[in-house]
C-alpha cells in the first residue's frame, strides 16, 4: 500500500492517484472528496473527483445494508430443526 | 491528526432490548431464552450467510449450523465484545470452514478467488460523464453486490457491511492486511461499474427519482 505523504500531487496522475486510494480510504476514513489536500488536483482531475465521490457514496450506503431488508429472514423449518437438535445437547462450553 | 472512525461500531454495539437478559438465561438453559436470542438475530445471521454464499438452501444450512454452535459455545461469551458482534464472527468463521470444505480455497485470495480480467474493475479514467447520480438505493446496490465476484463480495461484506476492521477479515481469511484492502478497492470500483451500467437501463426519470 502507498502513503500519499510522500507524493507530488502536481504531477500525480488519474491512473498514480488510484494507486493511493486503498490506503487513502482506511485513513481518511471515507472523507477523501472534502480532503483540502486534493482540492487543486480534483479541479485538475474531474474524473478522479467523480470515482472518489462515486466510492465514498458506495461505502455509505453499504452500511444501510447491515439491517436485513424486508422480507429476508430463514424459513420456519430453520428453527425447527435447531430445535429439534438442542433437545438432545445441553450447553458446554465455557471457554472462550 | 484525523481520528478514523469505525463505521461498523455503533451499527453492530446497539443495545437490544431483552437480549442481555436472554443471554444470561440461555446460559443457564432455558430454551425460551435461546429461542428469543434466536428471534433477535436470525434475520442479521441469514442475511450474513446468505450474502456471503449467495444461495438460500446453504445460507439456510448455515444460519442452523450457526446458531447450533451458539447453542455450544454460549457458555463462553463473556461479554467482552457486543453479542452480535461476538455471533456475527461466529458465522463468518463458520461460514468460511463450509467454504473451505467445499473447495473454495481462502488461504490466497490472489491465486483463488481473484476474479479474472473480465470480473475485475475497468479502469476508464478519461472517460467522462460517468458519475454515479447522487445516491443509491439499497435494492439496487443489495442487487450489485449480488453480483460481485466471490472474493470481492466477501472483502465487502466484512468490512462495508459487517464493519470488521482489515486486520480482523485478514485474519479470517488467512490474507495479508493489504491484500484486504486491495481487494476492498477492487470490490468497490467493480461494483461503481455495476451501478453505473443498471443506472444507464434506467429511465432518466427513476434515476432522478432514487438520488432525491
Amino acid at each position: 500500500m502507498k502513503d500519499i505523504a510522500s507524493a507530488n500531487l502536481d504531477k500525480m496522475t488519474p491512473a498514480e492517484f488510484e494507486e493511493y486510494l486503498p490506503e487513502l480510504f482506511e485513513s481518511g476514513g471515507g472523507s477523501i472528496s472534502k480532503d483540502p489536500r486534493f482540492t487543486n488536483f480534483f479541479k485538475a482531475h474531474p474524473d478522479c473527483a467523480a470515482l472518489v465521490s462515486d466510492l465514498e457514496i458506495i461505502a455509505e450506503q453499504a452500511k444501510s445494508l447491515f439491517e436485513p431488508g424486508a422480507g429476508t429472514e430463514p424459513s420456519d423449518a430453520v428453527w425447527s430443526n435447531i430445535a429439534s437438535k438442542l433437545k438432545d445437547e445441553p450447553p458446554t462450553s465455557k471457554e472462550n | 491528526m484525523q481520528t478514523k472512525p469505525n463505521p461498523g461500531f455503533f451499527k453492530r454495539n446497539a443495545p437490544i432490548a431483552g437480549e442481555a437478559e436472554a443471554i444470561e438465561n440461555a446460559k443457564n438453559g432455558d430454551p425460551d431464552a435461546f429461542a428469543k436470542l434466536y428471534a433477535l438475530h436470525k434475520r442479521r445471521v441469514y442475511t450474513l450467510c446468505l450474502r456471503m454464499l449467495g444461495n438460500v438452501s446453504e445460507a439456510e444450512d448455515m444460519t442452523q449450523e450457526a446458531f447450533l454452535h451458539l447453542f455450544r459455545k454460549l457458555g463462553s461469551f463473556r461479554g467482552e465484545s457486543a453479542f452480535s458482534t461476538w455471533l456475527h464472527r461466529l458465522t463468518v468463521n463458520l461460514v468460511l470452514m463450509h467454504l473451505r470444505k467445499k473447495g473454495l480455497q481462502l488461504v490466497s485470495l490472489e491465486e483463488t478467488i481473484n476474479p479474472s480480467e473480465e470480473d475485475a474493475p475497468k479502469r476508464d479514467f478519461g472517460s467522462r460523464d460517468t458519475m454515479l447520480s447522487g445516491s443509491v438505493d439499497r435494492v439496487t446496490l443489495e442487487r450489485a453486490v449480488a453480483l460481485l465476484p466471490p472474493g470481492y463480495r466477501m472483502v465487502f461484506v466484512l468490512h462495508d457491511v459487517e464493519g470488521f476492521e482489515h486486520n480482523e477479515i485478514a485474519t479470517m481469511l488467512e490474507c495479508s492486511t493489504g491484500n484486504s484492502k486491495s481487494q476492498l478497492h477492487k470490490a468497490r470500483l467493480k461494483l461503481r461499474e455495476l451501478l453505473r451500467e443498471s443506472q444507464a437501463l434506467q429511465p432518466a426519470d427513476s434515476v432522478s427519482e432514487a438520488a432525491r
